[in-house]
C-alpha cells in the first residue's frame, strides 16, 4: 500500500464516475477503515460505495475494510482505551456498510455460528448487541435471543441453530447461578462441545472455573479474539 | 467518635479514630431482613427499619435512603416493571427522541412517583439514627439520567448525532437532580451521592466527560453544596483512573472506587479526595470471609494513610452473605 497523505489530492480522488483503482484504491480503503473506525457511518457507506465499483473483487475488498476496522478497535481495547461510545459506533458505521453490501441478508459467516443472549432476570442488553455487531463484522453468524432470556431458549437456539458457542451477557449479579446452570443443561441435550462465554460487568467479576464456563471475557473484542483462536 | 464523626473527619483529611465503614448497603438490607425488595423499594417504614437494623447488626458508619436507578425517570413518566424481589426497570422510556425534553417539566419531589417514600425513609433515618450514623440520600448523575429517559443506546447515540438536545438533556438532568437532592436534604440527608455509572471512561471517552459532563457535575455539586449538604459524594463505577483527577474541579469531596480500580494509585492520582472503596462486590457471595479480610487487609494499606473509607468498590449484591460483611466491618475494627 503505498501513501496516500503524500499523494497529490487530485491523484487521489476518484474519477467523477465513481469507480476507482490503484494508489486510489489503496487510499478509497484505508480512508474507508478510518471512517468506520472513527465511527462515521455516514462517509463510510459513501466511501465502501466508491470501493464496491472498484473492480469484479469490490464487495469483498469492503468485507475485509469491515473486519480491519474492527481489528483497529479490538487493538485499542487491549491497550485499555475501551469505551462503549466509541465502540458502539464504528458497530454502527459497520452495520450501515454492511446492510448496504447485503441488503437481503447478513455478512458472509465462514466462522460459524454463535448464540448470544442476556439471562433471563436481567433486562440490560447494550453488552450484548455490541458484541453482536463487532462479532458479524468479524464474519460469525450471531443468533441473539434476546435479553431477559430463559435459559431453556438458549440452549434450544443452539441446537437448531448447531451453533460452536453460546455467549452470556450479565450486568447484575442474580444471574450468576442461572450461568452456572447452562453447561448442565447444554449436557443434557447432548451439546457438551458448545463453547460457554460469559461476559458483563457481573459475570466479568468471575473466574471460568466459578461460572462453569469455557471463557470469561473481558469486554467484547476478548469474546472475538477468544472465538477466533476457535475459528481462525 | 460516631459515625457521622468519623466520616466528616475522614472527608476533611483530619484524624478519626478508625478507618470509616460504609459497604454500600442498599437493596442488601431488605434481603437481610426477609422482606422483598419492591416492598423495601415502595415502603418508606419498611425500608428505613431495615436499614437501621442493618446499620446497628453490622455496625457501619452510614445509612442509605432508596437506592435504584429509575426514581426520577419513574418520576418524570416511564413505565417501569416490578419485580416481586428484584430492581424495578424501565419498560418504556418516557423520552423517544432527545428534543422531547423540552415537553417535560421538573417533578415535585413531595408528590411524584416514588420521591416521597425516598424523602420519608430520609426523614426516618435522620430521626431515628440521631446523627450517630451519616444519613446518605441518592440523585442520579447527569448521563445516567439522561440514559435513564430515552435508553442508554439511543442517548449515547444522541449524543453524538444530536449534540445540542442531548445537552438540553443533560441540564434538564442536573435541575432534576437539584430539587430532588435539595429535598432529600431538607427531609433530613446529611448529603447525596451522586450516582453516574454512566459517565464511566468504560462507557464515554475522557473528552466527552471533560467536555459535557464534568461543567454540569461541577453545578450539581454547588448546587448541593448550597442545599446544605455536608459534602459531596460522586459515584462513578468502573476504570475511573483517568477521570479521578478531574473531580476535584467538579466540586467533588468524596469519590467511590470499583474494584478494578488500584487504590494506591486513585490516592496518587487524587490526593485531596477522600475515597471509598473497593472490595470486589461479588466477592461478598462468591468468596469466605478470609478472602474479604484479605481484601480489606490490603485496602487498609492504603486507607491508614487517610482520607479513606472502607466499602465494597459498587454496590453489595443483595444476596451479599452476611458473613462476608461482617468480615469487612472486623477488619476495619481490627485496626483499633
Amino acid at each position: 500500500m503505498g501513501s496516500p497523505a503524500n499523494e497529490p489530492a487530485s491523484r487521489l480522488d476518484p474519477p467523477a464516475s465513481g469507480a476507482i483503482d490503484g494508489p486510489c484504491l489503496d487510499f478509497a480503503l484505508t480512508r474507508l477503515v478510518q471512517l468506520l473506525t472513527e465511527g462515521d457511518a455516514a462517509a463510510a457507506l459513501l466511501e465502501a460505495r466508491r470501493v464496491r465499483v472498484s473492480g469484479a473483487d469490490g464487495s469483498l475488498q469492503v468485507v475485509k475494510a469491515l473486519e480491519a476496522a474492527m481489528d483497529g478497535m479490538s487493538a485499542k481495547c487491549t491497550a485499555e482505551e475501551f469505551n462503549l461510545l466509541e465502540i458502539m459506533l464504528a458497530g454502527r458505521a459497520a452495520t450501515l456498510v454492511a446492510h448496504d453490501l447485503f441488503p437481503e441478508g447478513a455478512l458472509p459467516s465462514p466462522r460459524g455460528t454463535v448464540v448470544i443472549a442476556t439471562p433471563e432476570g436481567d433486562v440490560h442488553d447494550l453488552g450484548k448487541n455490541l458484541t453482536r455487531m463487532v462479532l458479524t463484522s468479524k464474519g460469525f453468524r450471531v443468533v441473539d435471543c434476546g435479553k431477559d432470556c430463559p435459559l431453556a431458549v438458549m440452549v434450544q437456539a443452539v441446537a437448531r441453530e448447531e451453533a460452536f458457542a453460546l455467549l452470556v451477557s450479565g450486568l447484575i449479579s442474580p444471574v450468576v447461578p442461572l450461568v452456572r446452570q447452562l453447561r448442565g443443561l447444554l449436557r443434557e441435550c447432548g451439546l457438551a462441545p458448545v463453547r460457554l462465554v460469559a461476559g458483563g460487568a457481573a459475570l466479568k467479576q468471575c473466574t471460568a472455573e466459578a461460572l462453569n464456563v469455557d471463557f470469561v471475557a473481558g469486554d467484547a473484542f476478548d469474546t472475538v479474539r477468544y472465538l477466533e483462536a476457535l475459528r481462525p | 467518635m460516631n459515625g457521622l464523626e468519623r466520616i466528616l473527619a475522614t472527608v476533611r483529611h483530619g484524624q478519626p479514630d478508625r478507618v470509616p465503614i460504609v459497604p454500600q448497603v442498599f437493596g442488601h438490607a431488605a434481603r437481610l431482613g426477609g422482606v422483598p425488595l419492591r416492598r423495601y423499594l415502595t415502603d418508606a417504614t419498611v425500608l428505613a427499619q431495615c436499614q437501621l437494623d442493618a446499620w446497628r447488626d453490622y455496625g457501619t458508619d452510614a445509612m442509605f435512603g432508596l437506592f435504584d436507578a429509575c426514581v426520577e425517570t419513574e418520576a418524570l413518566g416511564s413505565g417501569m416493571r416490578y419485580p416481586e424481589d428484584g430492581y424495578p426497570d424501565v419498560e418504556r422510556f418516557i423520552l423517544e427522541q432527545p428534543g422531547d425534553v423540552a415537553q417535560l417539566r421538573i417533578p415535585d419531589p413531595g408528590r411524584a412517583g416514588r420521591m416521597p417514600v425516598a424523602l420519608e425513609a430520609l426523614r426516618r433515618l435522620r430521626q431515628e439514627g440521631q446523627d450517630q450514623a451519616m444519613v446518605a440520600g441518592c440523585v442520579l448523575g447527569p448521563m445516567t439520567l439522561a440514559c435513564q429517559l430515552m435508553g442508554i443506546e439511543k442517548t449515547l447515540f444522541a449524543a453524538v448525532d444530536e449534540t445540542p438536545a442531548f445537552e438540553r438533556m443533560l441540564d434538564f438532568a442536573v435541575e432534576v437532580a437539584l430539587a430532588y437532592g435539595s429535598a432529600q436534604l431538607k427531609a433530613g440527608a446529611h448529603l447525596c451521592i451522586v450516582f453516574d455509572p454512566s459517565a464511566s471512561p468504560a462507557v464515554v471517552p475522557l473528552a466527552f466527560f471533560r467536555e459535557l459532563l464534568m461543567p454540569r457535575l461541577r453545578r450539581l455539586c454547588q448546587g448541593l453544596k448550597d442545599a446544605g449538604a455536608l459534602a459531596t459524594w460522586l459515584h462513578i463505577a468502573g476504570p475511573a483512573e483517568p477521570i479521578l483527577p478531574l473531580y476535584p474541579a467538579c466540586g467533588v469531596d468524596i469519590a467511590c472506587i470499583d474494584y478494578c480500580v488500584d487504590p494506591g494509585r486513585a490516592r496518587a492520582l487524587a490526593p485531596g479526595l477522600c475515597l471509598t472503596g473497593n472490595v470486589r462486590p461479588l466477592a461478598f457471595v462468591d468468596s469466605e470471609p478470609a478472602a474479604i479480610a484479605e481484601s480489606c487487609a490490603q485496602i487498609l494499606g492504603i486507607a491508614r494513610m487517610g482520607g479513606f473509607m472502607l466499602s465494597s468498590g459498587c454496590e453489595l449484591p443483595v444476596e451479599a452473605r452476611p458473613e462476608c460483611v461482617r468480615a469487612l466491618t472486623s477488619a476495619a475494627l481490627a485496626e483499633v
